[in-house]
């Protein structure tokens, strides 16, 4: 069966510089990677490949069969629909509550959604995430870490088969860090591939799970789940 | 942790009812709301589109009416007026008109009596208090030479004004590139209102150009977010289209009303003088022209607001 994301000799390049160099890298349903490496290492780069805000220079990018290094801008929709994106800053939509921002993601990517349906839906994901008390309550009035978790809520509503996320506990403490990488292995064994780009060295090495790291763009190292390597490119950083 | 999320199965209800209320929020309601929110950025472009589709609507207008002036006057500049001597007898009449009869150049010729000459000139703006000023008819006899072509005129003007039957003082209406000239007016006139009409059209687009731009810079979060989640570009761009054809819409129908309003007005305040000046210029052609104008501006807004996001939401 064919790996639900593959990267094969992905190269990518801004200008003289080169941010991913001959990259190969495929995962399978229901694994959680994580994929570390010093600033500026292409993690972000990679992870923006996988969504397609931007193409490779050369190379393959395939996610759940379809070809993100070749497909056209009229077509991005249909691939971004097989991905959840979450981010650092969670990027919540202010004006809207926890349920609607939910929804939100739901409703404008498919019209034949009704009112009901999305929030019947929205309510399940918020209830997933540990928040189906705070349907109701605006971004502003949540703490970072429930911020987070609509905003995966929101990610994973449209059930994609591929989820992605850069720096998810970036902006969080220690205890609610690991309530967040908590969700992502539940999503994981729901059977969603998780790729998640993190600095944080303590959740990657005690959570043993596959590590792919990253060092001036090139993928130096491919741990498999359950092994404990050592951080080497810690001292890049 | 009620972990059902990915593994549930919902019902979708494909309803047409549902597509609909969900593009009428979407489309309609979300860019109404929008619409009004930026109504500070908005409204540069609403005024410039308004002033731009007035002006169309009232330059159109004016073109119509020149279009049926020049109309008009190829019609008349085909026909050549022959003033006759008062004193001609009945003869030399006659002969003149065998003369021109027999010319194969001439499609055909009106006699006009002194006492008609003087009954027309009673029906026309300003000339009778001239007709009633004295107590003789001034007003002359005359042919109304009809040439099949515009080009014969001169020729046959120049066989008839040396004829006895024919008022030497003022022997025709023939003047020498009088037709020509009007052209030339004609043609300097819409291209004068073509070339402001473009670079007045050229600022409307780029002043709504630039709305749109803001309206987009506004909502950059929740566009970045819809189009990261997947959504299809036409559910990311269609409010904004709305939201350039609202504008449009607005200002087309301001300026279809006031475009009305003006030429109604002057059509009444004109009345017989006005229909002299501007020719086919009806009620019925004001409210056609409103309409014309509405619908511009309804393009015109919607157009722009594409234009602007082609080169701002690629992604």
């Amino acid at each position: 069966m064919r790996p639900i994301l593959e990267l094969n000799a992905v190269t990518r390049t801004y200008g003289s510089r080169v941010a991913l160099d001959e990259v190969n890298v495929s995962l399978e349903r229901g694994e959680l990677a994580f994929l570390v490496g010093p600033s500026g290492a292409g993690k972000t780069s990679l992870l923006k490949l996988i969504n397609r805000e931007i193409r490779p220079t050369s190379g393959e990018v395939w996610v759940d069969g379809l070809p993100a290094h070749e497909m056209k801008t009229s077509r991005i929709a249909e691939l971004r629909r097989r991905v959840g994106v979450v981010f650092q800053d969670y990027k919540l939509l202010p004006r809207l509550t926890a349920l609607e921002n939910v929804a939100f993601g739901l409703q404008v990517c498919d019209i034949r959604i009704s009112d009901e349906e999305a929030r019947e839906r929205s309510l399940d994901a918020l209830e997933a995430v540990g928040l189906g008390d705070r349907g109701s309550s605006f971004p502003h009035q949540l703490s970072g870490g429930q911020q987070q978790r609509v905003a995966i809520a929101r990610a994973v509503v449209s059930q994609p088969p591929v989820l992605i996320a850069d720096e998810p506990t970036g902006n969080l403490d220690h205890e609610t860090a690991w309530g967040i990488v908590d969700l992502f292995e539940d999503i994981a064994e729901w059977g969603t591939a998780v790729l998640v780009a993190t600095h944080n060295v303590e959740i990657v090495t005690r959570l043993q799970r596959r590590v792919l790291t990253l060092v001036e763009g090139r993928l130096v190292r491919d741990q498999p789940a359950g092994q404990t390597g050592r951080m080497a490119w810690l001292a890049l950083s | 942790m009620a972990g059902v999320v990915v593994k549930a199965h919902f019902k979708r209800r494909r309803m047409v009812k549902v597509v609909a209320a969900n593009l009428f929020r979407h489309l309609v309601q979300g860019s109404s709301r929008s619409w009004v929110r930026n109504i500070g950025s908005t409204a540069p472009a609403l005024g410039s589109m308004t002033l731009l589709l007035v002006m169309a609507g009232l330059v159109g207008l004016t073109g119509f009416a020149l279009y049926n002036l020049d109309r008009v006057e190829t019609a008349q500049a085909s026909v050549l007026q022959v003033y006759l001597r008062d004193n001609a007898t009945p003869d030399e009449i006659a002969a003149l008109r065998d003369l021109l009869t027999r010319d194969p150049r001439v499609a055909s010729i009106t006699y006009t009596t002194k006492a008609q000459a003087l009954q027309r000139a009673q029906t026309m703006p300003g000339l009778p208090q001239l007709a009633g000023a004295t107590d003789s008819n001034p007003f002359p006899a005359s042919f109304s030479v009809k040439l099949k072509s515009i080009d014969d005129v001169g020729a046959i003007d120049a066989i008839v004004r040396s004829d006895v039957a024919v008022d030497p003082a003022y022997p025709t209406s023939y003047d020498q590139g009088a037709y020509q000239r009007i052209q030339a007016v004609l043609f300097g006139v819409a291209v004068a209102g073509i070339s402001f009409l473009t670079l007045l059209g050229f600022v409307a687009v780029m002043v709504t150009v630039n709305s749109i731009k803001a309206a987009i810079i506004a909502r950059r979060d929740e566009i970045a977010i819809m189009q990261l989640v997947g959504a299809p570009r036409w559910m990311v761009r269609g409010p904004f289209v709305m939201e350039g054809a609202i504008t449009g819409a607005m200002a087309g129908a301001i300026a279809g009303v006031v475009t009305f309003g003006l030429a109604a007005t002057a059509i009444q305040a004109g009345s017989q003088g006005f229909t002299q000046f501007a020719p086919g210029v009806t009620v019925v052609v004001a409210a056609v022209a409103a309409a014309l104008v509405f619908v511009t501006g309804l393009f015109l807004g919607s157009g722009s607001s594409m234009l602007g996001m082609r080169r701002h939401m690629e992604s």
